[in-house]
């Protein structure tokens, strides 16, 4: 079998020859430290991202079958983006720079982790007219056409490809800070907030529609939100569900026109609360079920919505920093949750600083060795 | 007094602007400013806290909520110090070195402010040092420290151990919270008190303070 075909039969509870070895990337810092290591040659640990073809050659080095993580889509975020600029150089080093979206970040040198937010510009509808609306918009220029007209042709036959949907919340998360929206929804300014959402998510749905029409085939859609955190969600559910749920309703049920019938979700954190709004709005795969560091678990779903929600993720990355006896206590945990059917283990986020070359071969390795 | 429970539910709902016009007219009407904080602001607040803390309100809400005790509690402030009201105690709280992500660390901000306890924000990638010596030239009774990455929660250990080094461990309770800490790490380090959640710390945090 292909693991296009392996893919699709795990998530539509088919039968397969083996359970297909799918991760989900890594840290930057993780590829440095394994070439540094002398593990895997230099060349790969620079530019190697999603669906790259560097990391197709580690792949084969670790024995990796696939990052599910291989979608692809238009420019669906502002357009053009702010321009990215340093605003101030403070004497430690810090500057306070203006990223894409308008947002003023603190960067220090030497720190890779998310900058930390300082301003915004979208606080009222005069910006939000002025700065943001005229970016928000659909654009032919947005949806590279020749590209996916000649898509299917030219996708790799093992492997399954996602069309990616981008975000109802996320990306707005972004621009407004989860400060920034707060004040809006809650104090402010409650009806441009719901403009905001409902002005960006046509252009999304616009984009995604471009590029369907162009007749290229997708094995799945995927949204992006991460919109939770450790204790759950960022917004309250019912306020999620009354500016959200009709986006998720009209994207999924574009792609389920041309044949999609699986619609993953990346989102972090604990995701439970907000399960409901997907499921019933058509989104039916969560992912990456971040079960290490946050706690979260994908039973709670399948117990509630049944075969009606399936599961990419699931696998506490943080065991491949320990030792065999953690990983292979996870591959049981993990054998368990497959049996259920519509769930295919994947570390819960990008493999981290520290995680032991050798644990990973063996985790993917062992993971193959799952029956359905 | 009914205008004192108008402060707490517009607080509640993050109506700044309310908030502040209700404490005027509470001034004007002779509330002295301790009981405007305690039964208007504080009690907001409490009530938030708690009501984040059983799930049924979100992050949102407490942001907004925050600001309107900040906002609130800034025009009270001249009163209060002409009273001589005093706060109940005294925290230095930051995001380890390293890390700098602060929205956990600004929710516990505002959860331990909204429990009458005066905080020094430190900010994020703070060094061990500036901990220790914050907490000394401030005289904190309590030091919190919040990490969101597994890469740099080890940092709070080296905060527990200047504390010791600095000889004054037994002088002041640290707190830890954050995505990848838990209670366990908390004993693995030696830090006195792990919290789930930003309104669990401040209740922890209150409770160490009026022992």
């Amino acid at each position: 079998m292909t693991n296009r075909e392996r893919t699709y039969n795990l998530l539509h509870f088919k039968p397969v020859d083996r359970m297909p070895a799918v991760h989900f990337g890594y840290w930057p810092e993780l590829l440095t430290e394994w070439a540094d290591q002398g593990k895997i040659p230099r060349e790969l640990a620079a530019g190697n991202h999603d669906g790259s073809e560097k990391e197709r050659i580690l792949d084969k080095i670790i024995g990796w079958d696939l990052n599910y993580y291989r979608v692809v889509g238009a420019a669906s975020t502002l357009f053009p983006a702010f321009e990215a600029k340093v605003i101030e150089e403070l004497p430690d080093g810090t500057k306070r720079v203006q990223n894409g979206f308008g947002v003023i970040e603190r960067v220090k040198p030497g720190i890779t982790s998310i900058p930390s937010e300082d301003d915004y510009l979208l606080k009222d509808r005069e910006a939000f007219e002025k700065e943001y609306k005229p970016r928000m918009q659909f654009k032919p220029e947005r949806v590279n056409l020749e590209f996916f007209r000649h898509f299917n042709e030219k996708r790799d036959p093992d492997l399954p490809y996602g069309l990616f949907l981008g975000s109802v919340l996320g990306d707005i998360r972004n621009i407004c800070t989860v400060k920034g929206m707060s004040y809006l929804i809650y104090d402010e300014d409650e009806d441009l907030f719901a403009d905001i959402v409902d002005t960006y998510a046509e252009m999304q749905y616009q984009c995604a529609k471009a590029i369907l029409e162009t007749g290229a085939k997708f094995d799945f859609a995927h949204f992006w939100e991460d919109i939770c955190f450790k204790n759950g969600p960022l917004i309250s559910p019912d306020k999620f569900e009354e500016l959200c749920a009709k986006h998720y309703k009209k994207r999924t049920d574009l792609c389920h026109q041309y044949g999609i019938d699986i619609v993953s979700l990346d989102c972090d954190g604990v995701i439970e609360k907000l399960v409901p709004t997907w499921v019933e709005n058509g989104v039916n795969t969560m992912f990456p079920i971040e079960v290490g560091v946050w706690g979260d678990q994908f039973e709670p779903a399948r117990r509630r919505f049944g075969d009606k929600v399936l599961g990419i993720g699931g696998m506490d990355k943080t065991a491949l920093r320990k030792d065999k006896a953690a990983v292979d206590a996870e591959i049981e945990r993990l054998t368990r949750l497959a049996s259920l059917g519509g769930f295919i283990p994947c570390p819960d986020h990008r493999l981290m600083p520290g995680s032991k070359f050798e644990l990973v071969q063996y985790y993917a390795e062992e993971i193959k060795k799952i029956r359905i | 007094m009914s205008i004192l429970n108008d402060i707490s539910e517009n607080l509640q709902r993050g109506k700044a602007k309310v908030v502040k016009e209700l404490i005027q007219q509470a001034l004007d009407a002779g509330e002295k400013p301790e009981t405007i904080l305690s039964e208007g602001l504080l009690d907001g607040m409490n009530i938030i806290g708690a009501k984040f803390k059983e799930g049924t309100v979100y992050v949102p809400e407490v942001l907004v909520a925050a600001r309107a005790m900040n906002q609130g509690a800034a025009m009270l402030k001249p009163y209060l110090e002409e009273a001589g009201v005093k706060s109940i105690g005294r925290a230095c709280l930051g995001t380890v070195q390293g890390d700098l992500h602060d929205i956990g660390k600004n929710l516990v901000k505002m959860m331990l402010e909204g429990k009458g306890i005066e905080v020094i924000d430190l900010g994020t990638d703070v060094a061990p040092e500036t901990f220790i010596q914050t907490a000394i030239e401030q005289d904190c009774q309590l030091i919190c420290l919040s990490a969101l990455l597994t890469t740099t929660m080890g940092v709070m250990g080296e905060v527990v151990k200047k504390a010791e080094e600095a000889g004054i461990r037994d002088k002041v309770k640290i707190m830890i919270g954050g995505a990848p800490v838990d209670e366990a790490f908390c004993r693995q380090i030696g830090a006195d008190v792990y919290t789930p959640d930003a309104a669990s710390a401040a209740d922890a945090a209150k409770a160490l303070l009026t022992a």
